[in-house]
């Protein structure tokens, strides 16, 4: 406490740096350390000192894209069973355990090949093996202690433990309490390093239900599913992440184990550590624990491009459900210079009620219900697009919505925008910027993600001053560039009228 | 960037989470080749400062609540109010809602709707005023270098706005769309469906509906605002790169002279009953929506401390927990699974949830109200509620991980009416809870008679009903 009022001084005169210049508020480059291990794994500290918390962000560069066909929902399932242990956690003899799971592994594979069959499948046969499945399951369990990686994270305060499975990244990530580190290092590293994959087959059918409850069942899913597989007719941006219900029904873990061998490759691997912390000592850890991948010369995935779409796709989805349309532009992906002019061209296109899409087909002709724009989508590796989705108010259609979206498309071509407009849309996405500094994850998260697509976090710190260089014209050519007619991919999502009997007897 | 923890805050409570070895001693030690069990880190100590923020009160009676954050050159301010859509007149319902939007959209007695868009747009400031069962909430950060010209319009959207009738007009059409598009997300209805059953004869329970928005005029938004938006029946939280003197001279100016002599709503009175019995909607989808639940005990209660560590070990608890475990990870049944207990300060709603496939419809639930049976006969282990208990308390520093967050965590716990001490008190109540007072609660508030459970799905293809069950009620939800 004795710096107290060095302190107090040092403040004061950040304040007022703030005041003058907002580029200048966080300068990361500043803040941010950057080392590498020696096997090649890049590590990114903050020292964030509000409150005695830490966020941990391990990121790797493999996703559904690095799928092999056929198999798609791979990357998703593994990211599925990082969470059942190692054969130091979650078990109460390995030994034994891991003869149980390779048996487990071989009636499951005969039992799919059973069904494989469709037709031609002995019922009786798949009786006796699922039978035997369930048994081996049950006997499975007798060793096993399920749940222990969120065990002890929950148990030692962590907080928002997760991970998610892009097409270009899968991320694991938590929050915990600045002196409880290690636990991530020890768990993290030895789930990487010796990861169990028990509990095959029912996790397999808990995305069974994923996929049901996010796309089956949900009109969105449906629509972008559909959306998604139109625009990319060659590269995999266009399968599901989850996997298609045909590929994910027999994922076997063969499928599993290659996936999860390109995991080990630290030179495709971003650490983010953001939050209280002694950065020496950090290190030192991450070395001890994580400095034992070896070196991989791993080969990057070969993956087709997309060729140049010639003209415009379509694409109807029916469903039990009011109607919504998303339409979406191929364009480069970042750091080209073009696609800072797309994030400027969707705030000035979708950002507040002045907005034009908005201010236009909300607030004036009411014929939408909603309107969002979406530059980027569906992820950041390979060319992706610039997407529009909206939902027209009854009684108006998806054709009244598609041709006014059109004409305002076309305004941005034919006129340049105002200044008034532009200088709104940076304000825009200088509030956007200033506010994602505001948390330990979301920084964790925003720097290691840019790290391992970009190579360089610096993106995001000089994502403003970037921002600031957009011009009128800029976004005049690139409009007239991209938002063009062969250029786009239209799915619509229309009602289905299902001839179900109405409800039953006893209405209330 | 600032370092805060040196800012000026006035320090409330230090705990010291946890005993250990100190961090060089680990490092020290460190040349093995397998990894130590998890279990047996040892860890350094964390020193913890529960802050408090600053409560003022203005000659208004309009309560304040202040505490800086100096890192980035934003203000945000936090309001609530008492107020909310169970307040909604009988046969109107909507109009809470609606005033809510309409204060934001429909302009000010000084400035028009265009005008106060074209402004707020302009300076990446998006206010939101939004409205809840029993609370309306608004929330606007801007730069603090628009400090003025922020709080000036605020100050006009909550104290005149003009309901602009075209703008009204507007908003119950959206609101009539998004009725209509209640039914094509199963949840979002299954979950609106289980409100209204289980608050009978109670305003809670009713939902806007196509004939409730026919009967609202404009006058309706008007009578609603000067009803419930007064200076003593709301709360400000103020945080952000501002200092205690701006922000309570600034809040004087633009609120100060807000005069009214009323004061502030009491909250209303629990329900007095709660709906039960099995009630079907049909809904052609391959998974099934299923929700069970029933009322419970209150923020106030003694036994909230023990009811929330019992609900967390049912299914709120994630993965460890028991619903989670059966139905996810042993029976694969479902990807979202688990339990909720909402408590208020006079009354709580507990329930579970399950979304799976038809055919395990029934599978699902049975297995479900298996575990709550269960629970009342005393089977929670000590190790199960020891890992609750840690759980729940060191997980407890990350309600202060921002100067925000604080404030308006301290707001809601004086909004609710709780008391002084909850905050500082919260860890050793929780850290007091015996295996015998989880058993005490789960058998005192847990009761399949009582439990209200909806099945949204393929009703026809869900199989045989349970024996014990009487023939179950469809129901046809109203848009």
């Amino acid at each position: 406490m004795l710096t107290q009022n060095r302190f107090c001084l040092l403040m004061t005169l950040l304040i007022i740096v703030c005041c003058t210049s907002l580029a200048q508020a966080i300068d990361l480059e500043k803040k941010v350390i950057k080392t590498k291990l020696a096997n090649g794994l890049t590590i990114l500290m903050l020292d964030r000192k509000f409150s005695p918390t830490v966020s941990l962000y391990i990121r790797h560069r493999v996703g559904a894209v690095d799928e092999v066909k056929g198999q798609s929902g791979a990357a998703h399932f593994l990211e599925h069973l990082m969470f059942k242990g190692t054969p130091t956690i979650g078990t109460k003899n390995y030994a034994s355990e891991k003869k149980l799971l390779l048996q487990i592994e071989q009636i499951g594979r005969m039992l799919d090949n059973e069904r494989m069959k469709q037709e031609k499948t002995d019922q009786k046969l798949v009786e006796k093996l699922t039978m035997r499945l369930k048994q081996l399951q049950s006997e499975h369990r007798r060793y096993y202690i399920p749940n222990e990686i969120d065990r002890l994270y929950t148990e030692n305060g962590g907080l928002g433990m997760n991970a998610s499975t892009g097409q270009d990244v899968t991320t694991y990530f938590v929050s915990l309490p600045a002196n409880k580190i290690e636990l991530w290092a020890r768990i993290e590293a030895d789930r990487l390093l010796h990861p169990v994959f028990r509990e095959f087959y029912t996790e397999r059918d808990v995305i069974m239900e994923e996929r049901r409850q996010s796309i089956e069942t949900n009109p969105d899913g449906k629509l972008y599913e559909a959306f998604m597989k139109t625009a990319y007719a060659v590269h995999p941006y266009g399968v599901p992440i989850i996997g298609l219900p045909q590929d994910l029904t027999y994922l076997n873990q063969p499928a599993i184990r290659h996936m999860h061998q390109k995991y080990l490759s630290p030179e495709n691997m971003i650490i983010a550590v953001v939050g209280d912390i002694h950065t020496q000592k950090t290190f030192k850890m991450i070395d001890q624990y994580f400095g034992r991948i070896p070196k991989s010369h791993s080969q990057p995935t070969a993956i087709p491009a997309e060729p140049p779409q010639t003209q415009e796709r379509k694409v109807e989805v029916l469903f039990d459900a009011n109607p919504s349309m998303i339409i979406g532009y191929h364009k480069p992906t970042a750091p080209a210079a073009e696609d800072y002019v797309f994030d400027v061209l969707e705030t000035i296109l979708s950002k507040g009620r002045t907005s034009r899409l908005y201010s236009k087909l909300v607030l004036q002709m009411q014929i939408a219900d909603s309107i969002s724009v979406h530059n980027g989508m569906p992820a950041t590796r390979y060319p992706n697009l610039f997407a529009i989705s909206a939902r027209p108010r009854h009684p108006h259609t998806n054709d009244e919505l598609q041709t006014a979206i059109f004409q305002e498309l076309e305004n941005i071509k034919h006129d340049p925008v105002s200044d008034r407009e532009l200088i709104q849309a940076k304000n825009q996405l200088k509030m956007d910027y200033m506010k994602s500094l505001d948390s330990n994850s979301e920084l964790a998260s925003i720097l290691s993600y840019y790290e391992l697509l970009l190579g360089d976090y610096r993106y995001f710190s000089n994502y403003i001053s970037q921002i600031e260089k957009v011009t009128a014209v800029d976004i005049q050519a690139a409009a007239a560039k991209y938002l063009v007619a062969e250029n786009r991919t239209i799915a619509v999502l229309n009602k289905k009228i299902n001839n179900n009997p109405s409800a039953g007897k006893n209405e209330k | 960037m600032k370092n805060k923890f040196y800012s000026h805050i006035r320090i409330g409570l230090m705990i010291l989470l946890l005993c250990g070895l100190n961090p060089s001693d680990v490092l020290a030690a460190e040349t093995f080749t397998a990894f130590t069990a998890p279990d047996k880190i040892k860890y350094p100590d964390l020193k913890f400062r529960l802050l408090q923020a600053e409560r003022i009160v203005l000659e208004n009676g309009m309560v304040l609540f202040y505490l800086p954050d100096h890192e980035l050159p934003l203000v945000s301010i936090t309001a609530l109010v008492r107020t909310g859509s169970l307040h909604d007149p009988q046969g109107k319902e909507g109009v809470a809602e609606l005033t809510a939007a309409v204060m934001r959209t429909g302009g000010t007695t000084n400035v028009g709707s265009a005008e106060m868009d074209q402004r707020l747009d302009f300076l990446a400031a998006s206010p939101s005023i939004s409205m809840s069962l029993d609370s309306a909430s608004v929330s606007f950060s801007f730069f603090k270098n628009d400090l003025d010209a922020c709080l000036d319009l605020l100050s006009q959207m909550l104290r005149a706005p003009a309901f602009e009738e075209d703008k009204f007009q507007l908003a119950l059409s959206l609101k009539s769309e998004e009725l209509r598009r209640t039914a094509d997300n199963p949840q979002k209805l299954a979950f609106r469906e289980f409100n209204r059953l289980l608050y009978p004869d109670d305003p809670r329970g009713r939902y806007t509906t196509t004939a409730s928005l026919n009967n609202i005029h404009r006058n309706d938004l008007i009578d609603f605002h000067r009803e419930y938006f007064f200076p003593a029946n709301m709360m400000l939280a103020v945080s952000g790169d501002i200092s205690k003197e701006e922000a309570v001279n600034k809040i004087k100016q633009y609120f100060g002279n807000w005069n009214s002599t009323r004061n502030a709503l009491d909250i209303l009175p629990a329900p007095k009953q709660a709906g039960q019995g099995i009630f079907f909607i049909r809904k052609q989808l391959p998974q099934s929506t299923v929700v069970s639940g029933e009322l419970t005990v209150s923020k106030n209660d003694p036994d909230f401390y023990a009811f929330s560590v019992l609900d967390f070990i049912i299914g709120s608890g994630g993965f460890p927990s028991r619903i989670f475990s059966a139905v996810r990870n042993n029976e694969g049944l479902a990807y979202s699974a688990g339990s909720f207990y909402r408590a208020r300060s006079n009354y709580g709603v507990f329930g579970t949830y399950a979304f799976t496939k038809t055919s395990s419809t029934f599978q699902a639930l049975h297995l479900i109200n298996s575990i709550l049976l269960d629970v009342e006969t005393g089977s929670i282990s000590q190790a199960e509620l020891d890992w609750a208990k840690k759980s729940i308390l060191d997980g407890f520093i990350f309600s202060f991980e921002q100067p925000g967050q604080i404030a308006v965590q301290q707001m809601t716990i004086a909004y609710e009416k709780l008391p002084d001490d909850y905050l500082s008190g919260y860890r050793k109540r929780i850290e007091a809870v015996t295996r015998s007072d989880l058993k005490r609660v789960a058998a005192k508030y847990l009761n399949e008679k009582r439990r209200l459970t909806l099945i949204l799905g393929d009703t026809d293809q869900f199989g045989k009903l349970p024996k014990k069950w009487k023939q179950p009620v469809f129901i046809s939800p109203q848009q």
